[in-house]
């Protein structure tokens, strides 16, 4: 579909009429980011699809709460998809199940480079340690690897999108990469010279 | 250049690698990790995270939301846009309505304030008729024994004219000799021919006269002469 290169508050107002193609616009603009973050930091791809259509629910319902003079429409999504996340986490602390991620296929994806059976077989497991160790950080610094290392947002970005300081994210992060560390060496049954990080 | 402490290298040494690194400290931090076997061995440490958390950025770059969420959304944004369109619809006959029935008490209004000025009925031509009775409506309109100075307060119908619904005709006050009204087919006495006299006339909807009525004054001052 071709998405019309118009402004998005003139696309949600044409939304908002009822304007399907509009709609589509914006969803399809805004929805997979807001998809990987509420994957990353809940580990379920169900609830990361409940998040999202919560997300987009209140936009249809109720779209006088973005008000464009307060920031972008991206960041609004974000704030609730981040208000989602948190109630989410707070309601189910430690029912994260790994399990669930490959199950129906969509939070696990066939590498396509041309690796040999246990080639793929080490990645994958590499690739399932570090996402059951990021799962396994508290929220709040589980949130500052998501957005810094796996969305690669500045620190800037991070701290707009938490509504904290620079300095509390820079904190979250040198916290969470130090329990990441020390996480990944248990996993890994390898203790490495960076277990002093996590102290 | 500035050489970091190993306490700096915790809390900085390990962003060298971001694309928004302070390439000054970047630069203090590849030195001191060179130096120091500890945070050397550190920084090597998290390389290898950082690649497995690349290796997981990758595996899930191109995750989006099932077709099931957008199907649930389209559906909510139309169920929402047809309970639009009847409220409108509701609005806009309401409004239709509104109008309708201010413009049909209008009309009302209109007519019968109409009425109440001029309550005018037509009598029949026969009813002109000295002696007559002013119900015999069986009486012929060719009857030629006519009062042109008749005024009861009712019209007097035109001779060869026919009598029609009084909300399509008109009334139409003029001054005029009393001899013109022989060309209408009423009788006029000679000697009263050239007096001036106030008549009312029942226009019909073809703008010819149906009936006439002399006004009361006019009446007495033919009478009294």
């Amino acid at each position: 579909m071709k998405i019309p290169d118009e402004k998005q508050d003139v696309l949600l107002k044409r939304a908002v009429r009822g304007d399907e193609q509009a709609f589509l616009a914006l969803y399809q603009k805004h929805q997979p980011a807001l998809y990987r973050y509420a994957l990353r930091m809940t580990g379920s791809p169900w609830a990361g699809e409940e998040i999202v259509q919560e997300v987009f629910l209140l936009l249809i319902r109720e779209p006088q709460k973005y008000e464009a003079a307060r920031g972008e429409l991206g960041a609004f999504l974000f704030g609730v998809a981040r208000n989602r996340v948190m109630k989410y986490l707070e309601r189910t602390p430690r029912e994260l199940s790994l399990d669930v991620l490959n199950t129906d296929g969509s939070a696990w994806r066939e590498p396509q480079d041309p690796l040999t059976p246990m080639m793929i077989a080490e990645k994958r497991e590499r690739i399932e340690q570090v996402r059951e160790a990021v799962l396994e950080l508290s929220a709040e610094f589980r949130e500052a690897v998501v957005l810094c290392e796996l969305e690669e947002m500045s620190y800037e970005e991070a701290a707009q999108a938490c509504a904290c300081p620079v300095g509390t994210i820079r904190s979250r992060l040198h916290r969470g990469r130090a329990l990441l560390l020390a996480k990944l060496e248990l996993l890994r049954d390898a203790p490495r010279r960076a277990s002093a990080g996590a102290k | 250049m500035e050489t970091m402490t190993c306490e700096e290298f915790e809390l900085r040494g390990l962003d060298a690698d971001r694309a928004d690194a302070n390439p000054v400290e970047a630069a203090a931090a590849a030195q001191h990790a060179q130096i120091c076997a500890r945070c050397g061995g550190l920084l090597e440490s998290w390389r290898e995270v950082k690649s497995d958390l690349r290796l997981l950025r990758e595996a899930t770059q191109l995750d989006s939301a099932t077709a099931r969420v957008e199907m649930r959304l389209k559906q909510e944004l139309r169920t929402r846009r047809e309970a639009r369109v009847p409220r409108r619809t509701v609005v806009i006959a309401s409004w239709a309505l509104a109008a309708a029935a201010v413009l049909a008490a209008s009309v009302g209004w209109v007519r019968t304030k109409m009425m109440t000025i001029a309550p005018v009925s037509v009598a029949p031509f026969s009813a002109q008729m000295s002696g007559a009775n002013t119900n015999d409506s069986n009486a012929d309109g060719s009857e030629t024994l006519l009062a042109a100075d008749y005024d009861g307060g009712e019209f007097t119908q035109l001779p060869g004219s026919l009598p029609s619904e009084f909300g399509q005709n008109s009334i139409l006050q003029v001054r005029i000799q009393r001899g013109a009204l022989e060309r209408f087919g009423l009788p006029v006495d000679p000697d009263q021919a050239t007096e001036w006299v106030d008549v009312d006339f029942l226009v019909g909807e073809d703008g010819q006269p149906q009936a006439v009525r002399l006004h009361q004054d006019t009446l007495l001052a033919g009478m009294t002469q």
